[in-house]
């Protein structure tokens, strides 16, 4: 009995000793990418700890945004290595949150979630970014209000319109680095369409540009009519 | 105890801002392929899927809409929007939140005109499934 039981705690012992592990350095990355840049690359460094190899079975992304891929398929006892992860930035804005989801045929930890935070540069913030009047309604100006971000040090907004029935107008507002641009159309009796393009004199060599919409749109889809209930006689 | 809140706690700050992936999209703003057939021709399919997938396939009439090429897909959109319309957008799963991220700034960037924005329910591959 005695011998069955210390060959068993040696055989756990054996197991827990011989187990592999990847141990990460960082499983959250935070990225701030610059003005111009494309895409944001965050490298999860990991290295195996225990005393058997590691293998990856899968590395997954949460997002057709991102691309993530491994130096090697199999980790042996003791190697360092990293999983890297590159996020296609687009035309997105904001605080972007993607994961990365790996799997390892180690079982003491077979999924890890990689986390990449990307905080993209405030720029221009458009609000709203479209403007539209409904067929037959009054042709009044209404306003785009365009505000620079903390990173972002504009003086002035240039905007131009697609369409030279909408009549536009660009005033400072009262708080530096924010605008109204007014947009008004010369007629609401057909519709038309206009893409506003918006160019603020940052950054100095390559400003870049930003975009609005104005549109004039046919009549509103009415929802269909209720039948209504016979009224008891 | 107090200890036990910690990784919470930081978690939660570390995450102020909203963490796309890990919050489900509330039942008003989701819509079923059933209920969205139902809508009939009040209804705005956006592809949200990146341009391969959309040319691969999409659902009829659907437009594409993604966050990699915002600026040149949304006046596209616009063209085919009309006020009053339904605007349902998908992705490729239920996994997936290219969809609520577009649904969001759609909402965010269009206020107050377009509100009607939702996401499909199981995004393309339930379309697949319920397709009659």
């Amino acid at each position: 009995m005695k011998t069955h039981f210390f060959l068993g705690l040696f055989s756990l012992c054996l197991c827990a000793s011989l187990r592999a592990e990847l141990k990460w350095d960082q499983t959250v990355l935070e990225l701030h990418p610059g003005l111009g840049d494309k895409e944001a690359v965050g490298h999860f460094k990991y290295q195996n700890i225990g005393k058997t190899p590691v293998r990856f079975k899968s590395v997954r992304t949460s997002c057709g945004c991102t691309a993530a891929q491994s130096q090697t398929e199999e980790v042996p006892p003791g190697d360092k290595g990293e999983i890297t992860a590159t996020f296609k930035i687009g035309d997105r804005t904001g605080t972007q949150i993607k994961t990365v989801t790996v799997e390892t045929d180690d079982a003491s930890h077979a999924t890890t979630v990689l986390t990449l935070k990307s905080v993209l540069p405030e720029m221009l913030a458009l609000n709203p970014s479209f403007v539209f009047w409904t067929a037959g309604e009054e042709a009044k100006s209404k306003t785009i209000v365009a505000k620079a971000g903390k990173d972002f040090a504009a003086k002035n907004l240039t905007v131009t319109s697609s369409n030279p029935d909408f009549l536009i107008k660009v005033e400072p507002s009262d708080s530096a680095g924010q605008w109204k641009i007014n947009v008004q159309p010369k007629q609401t009796a057909r519709a038309m369409a206009a893409a506003l393009t918006i160019r603020p004199d940052f950054p100095k060599d390559a400003p870049k540009m930003f975009y609005a919409n104005a549109s004039v749109t046919g009549a509103p889809v009415m929802p269909p009519p209720v039948a209504k209930a016979p009224v008891p006689k | 105890m107090a200890l036990a809140f910690l990784p919470g706690i930081g978690q939660a700050i570390y995450f102020r801002d909203k963490v796309s992936w890990q919050s489900p999209v509330p039942a008003s703003e989701s819509v079923t392929a059933a209920q969205a057939r139902a809508w009939g021709g009040d209804v705005l399919w956006v592809d949200a899927r990146p341009d391969p997938e959309f040319a691969s396939d999409h659902i009829p009439g659907a437009v594409p809409l993604n966050e990699d090429r915002w600026n040149e897909l949304f006046p596209q959109f616009l063209g085919t929007w009309a006020q009053g319309k339904k605007v349902v957008v998908y992705c490729s799963s239920q996994s997936c939140n290219l969809s609520r991220d577009v649904a969001v700034r759609l909402r965010k960037q269009t206020q107050p005109a377009m509100q009607n924005v939702f996401v499909l329910e199981g995004g393309w591959e339930e379309w697949l499934k319920t397709r009659r």
